[in-house]
């Protein structure tokens, strides 16, 4: 979800590892949308040159994709294909996460796979010839079937997978479509339907078989990658000055399969995590185990990012998996019933059968309610904390003596909480008139909430990532001095300095655990 | 200048005027009239009416109300009745205010038997309440039940319904019941990521840009909060 300040921490995060003018054009992108490089090299003012460059370093770090649609002509001039590009506002902000992800492959499948894996997240897409190739320069004994074999396993697990077309053609739409009255891509722009870019991402997707596929015969990728493209053959490009930097923003000119991270998989890892560490400390740990077995199960069924409920799976099953998990060895099936049940899951029982299956959105919504609400009572105080819920809970509107009524809060504080909470867009209030007199009718609006919710937790993230800097700036005098000089003042100085940072470090990172729970819905 | 419509029969022993002002105040019955509209309703001066007022008040034939919906208005009712709750804003309200240290009382009763008995239904906590007669007046299950949603919105406690087994093998399956939540009694309130931060809690987050007056780097909240820990 792009929200403004999650463009301004986009934003920055480009700016802090491509630079200021990358940041420009992508910040140009985020705000404006899906524009042509004519487009981004107007509002930006930047040269051509410049923009090219930017847009490839973007496009090459999966920020950014192409794709190219037909654009009517005027009065008998021929359509001709226009390349278009859109920000993939998500892959941006995974950026902030590449440690966590980093940390997830470094337990789960060791170094070897960690060092390709970060090779990966530094150059953002990259052969296997070019993985091997790396290989040789920084290990000391390098063998190319270890690295086949790392890259495999990395594979096998979801952790990379092949990248997207570089260019789809997106055919324009059968039907009779009303023709763009006036010229140029703006207004053009403005007419295609939302899903354009929707559909430009599921043509440049490769196949759902390919995905994570490595063949083995390194010719017969490019055939696939060629075939699977969906660029389609028999349209023939109209070369003119808006089109011909195809050629120079073609990432995929070797015609390697060119491989990346897998930010799906990660973004699924660490929601879950989150899920299960709300669902710990809400109920215990035992749930946590018991839902922790549930998703593992779950695993390839999700579909590619809506959390669902999960499928039906016997108690047998969940058992099974129970069992492997840490600290589940010395639950019971009585234990483990107890846990789905305490998990709000819906079972059905046909004689000998008994499944259950997770609401695993009601639990993301859950703990997504439980975010919002300490941040009203830290902000608005316990008052405020009880009227919110109540609405909350409630779901429809209510009249302020109802409110104050039910959640015992005096009526004239009543007034003043709703108001705060109304101004700083947390509540939506109505009007309501009877006869001469007029009635306040509040509400909790749940989808304009989270966006909102959400949108101050990316500015949250940047606050903290601007802390960080000033932090260092501010010690940068303590940090320049050698080792063996920081004792007496200096050393606790210094001390401070590594306490601040892991603070901030490890409050940025339960931050953005809590942004996964509001990820995506 | 007295009204011609008459309601009630004559008070005896009242001049015109306060006949009039009684009438106006009856009129309203239990909502209560403020001095204002008294004025404005029987078209006397001033002076009239804050003499008639006193008379009656000293006749007993009214009384001075609080008003909830405005405390700073003098409002009165004739003694024969008693305030709406609209007026008084209902049970929990004492003078126009509200008696949060009854309710307090009350919460803290009720937690007490929720932690004894694990689980129990609306009827379980009136009848304790009851039974300890450890308030002074008749509890109406109404006011328990208002007090046990209050707590639910605090979340001390959760709403379930009864599953007929184990710690509920006493209530019928599908009542509604309430328990502490297991999470909660053993950690306290968990503190979510973003409201364990400065900007979480902070009312100026709507003002606060990476270049203004308010801006993360001289962010005061921060400064405090990064040294309190140490
Ligand atoms: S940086 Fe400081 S002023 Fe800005 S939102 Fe955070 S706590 Fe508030």
């Amino acid at each position: 979800m792009v929200t403004p300040h999650g463009i301004q921490l986009a934003a920055y995060l480009i700016s802090s590892s491509y630079g200021d003018l990358c940041s420009k054009v992508c910040e140009c992108l985020l705000r404006r949308g899906t524009l042509t490089l004519a487009h981004v090299i107007r509002y930006t003012e930047l040269t051509r040159e410049n923009v090219i460059n930017c847009l490839r370093v973007l496009i090459h770090q999966n920020c950014v994709q192409a794709f190219a649609i037909q654009q009517e002509g005027a009065y008998g001039v021929a359509p001709r294909i226009v390349t278009q590009y859109m920000p993939l506002f998500d892959n941006i902000i995974h950026k902030l996460r590449a440690p966590k992800f980093m940390q997830i492959v470094s337990e789960e499948l060791g170094n070897d796979c960690l060092e390709i894996f970060q090779a990966l997240i530094q150059h953002g897409r990259l052969s296997i010839n070019q993985i091997i190739d790396r290989n040789k320069q920084t290990a000391d004994s390098s063998n190319v079937d270890v690295v086949r074999e790392s890259f495999n396993k990395l594979l096998n697990s979801r952790f990379v997978e092949r990248c997207p077309a570089p260019e789809p053609f997106l055919p324009p739409p059968s039907e009779d479509e009303p023709t763009t009255k006036k010229r140029g891509a703006k207004s053009k722009i403005a007419e295609v339907p939302k899903t354009t870019e929707q559909l430009a991402l599921s043509a440049a997707a490769p196949m759902e078989s390919m995905r994570f596929l490595m063949e083995m015969d390194d010719h017969s990728e490019e055939r696939i990658e060629e075939s699977s493209n969906s660029t389609t053959p028999g349209v023939k490009r109209k070369r003119d000055d808006l089109t011909s930097e195809e050629d120079m923003l073609d990432v995929n000119e070797k015609k390697e399969v060119l491989w990346r991270v897998n930010f799906e998989e990660f973004v699924r890892r660490l929601r879950h995590k989150a899920c299960i560490s709300y669902v710990k400390s809400r109920i215990n740990d035992e749930a946590g185990i018991v839902l922790s077995a549930v998703l593992e199960l779950n695993k390839f069924s999700e579909t590619r990012q809506k959390a669902e409920n999960s499928g039906y799976l016997s108690i047998n099953a969940i058992y099974d998996e129970v069992i492997k998990k840490d600290g589940g060895l010395g639950m019971d099936f009585e234990r483990v019933r107890l846990s789905l049940e305490q998990l709000g899951c819906q079972t059905i029982e046909n004689g000998i059968d008994e499944s259950y299956s997770i609401d695993l959105k009601g639990i993301i919504e859950m703990a997504q309610n439980e975010e919002v609400e300490s941040v009203i009572m830290k902000r608005y105080g316990r008052e405020a904390y009880r009227i919110f819920r109540l609405l909350s809970k409630t779901g429809r509107v209510l009249e302020t003596d109802k409110i104050s009524d039910t959640a015992f809060v005096e009526k004239n504080d009543t007034l003043k909480i709703l108001f705060k909470l109304w101004k700083d867009n947390y509540l939506h209030m109505e009007k309501v008139g009877v006869g001469k007199l007029t009635f306040l009718m509040w509400r909790i609006n749940k989808e304009p909430l989270s966006v909102h919710v959400l949108d101050e937790m990316y500015h949250a993230v940047l606050n903290l990532r601007l802390r960080i800097t000033h932090e260092q700036d501010q010690g940068k005098e303590i940090l320049s001095f050698p080792r063996e000089k920081l004792v007496g003042e200096l050393g606790k100085k210094y001390k401070l300095l590594g306490k601040v940072r892991v603070i901030l470090e490890s409050s940025l990172m339960n931050l953005d655990e809590a942004i996964m729970l509001f990820h995506d819905f | 200048m007295s009204k011609r419509k008459r309601p009630e029969k004559d008070q005896p022993g009242l001049v015109d005027s306060e006949h009039a002002i009684l009438n106006a105040i009856k009129a309203r019955k239990d909502n209560g009239i403020w001095v204002r509209d008294i004025k404005l309703e029987t078209k006397l001066t001033d002076h009239v009416v804050t003499k008639s007022i006193k008379s009656l008040l000293a006749k007993n034939l009214i009384k001075e109300v609080v008003n909830i919906q405005n405390k700073g208005k003098k409002h009165y009712m004739a003694t024969e009745f008693k305030p709406s709750k609209e007026m008084t804003g209902g049970d929990w309200y004492v003078d126009g205010n509200l008696d949060k240290e009854l309710i307090n009382v009350l919460k803290q009763l009720c937690m007490r038997f929720m932690r004894a008995q694990k689980v129990a239904t609306l009827e379980g906590v009136h009848t304790d309440l009851k039974k300890n007669r450890v308030v002074t007046f008749e509890i109406s299950s109404q006011q328990v039940a208002e007090i046990l949603n209050s707590m639910v919105l605090d979340n001390d406690i959760i709403e379930v319904k009864s599953t007929g087994l184990g710690d509920y093998h006493s209530i019928p399956i599908g009542a509604t019941c309430y328990r502490i939540a297991s999470g909660i009694a053993a950690r306290g309130l968990r503190v979510g990521a973003f409201a364990s931060i400065p900007c979480g809690a902070c009312p100026r987050i709507s003002i606060c840009a990476p270049v203004g007056v308010i801006s993360p780097s001289t962010c005061v909240y921060y400064t405090k909060w990064l040294d309190i820990d140490f």
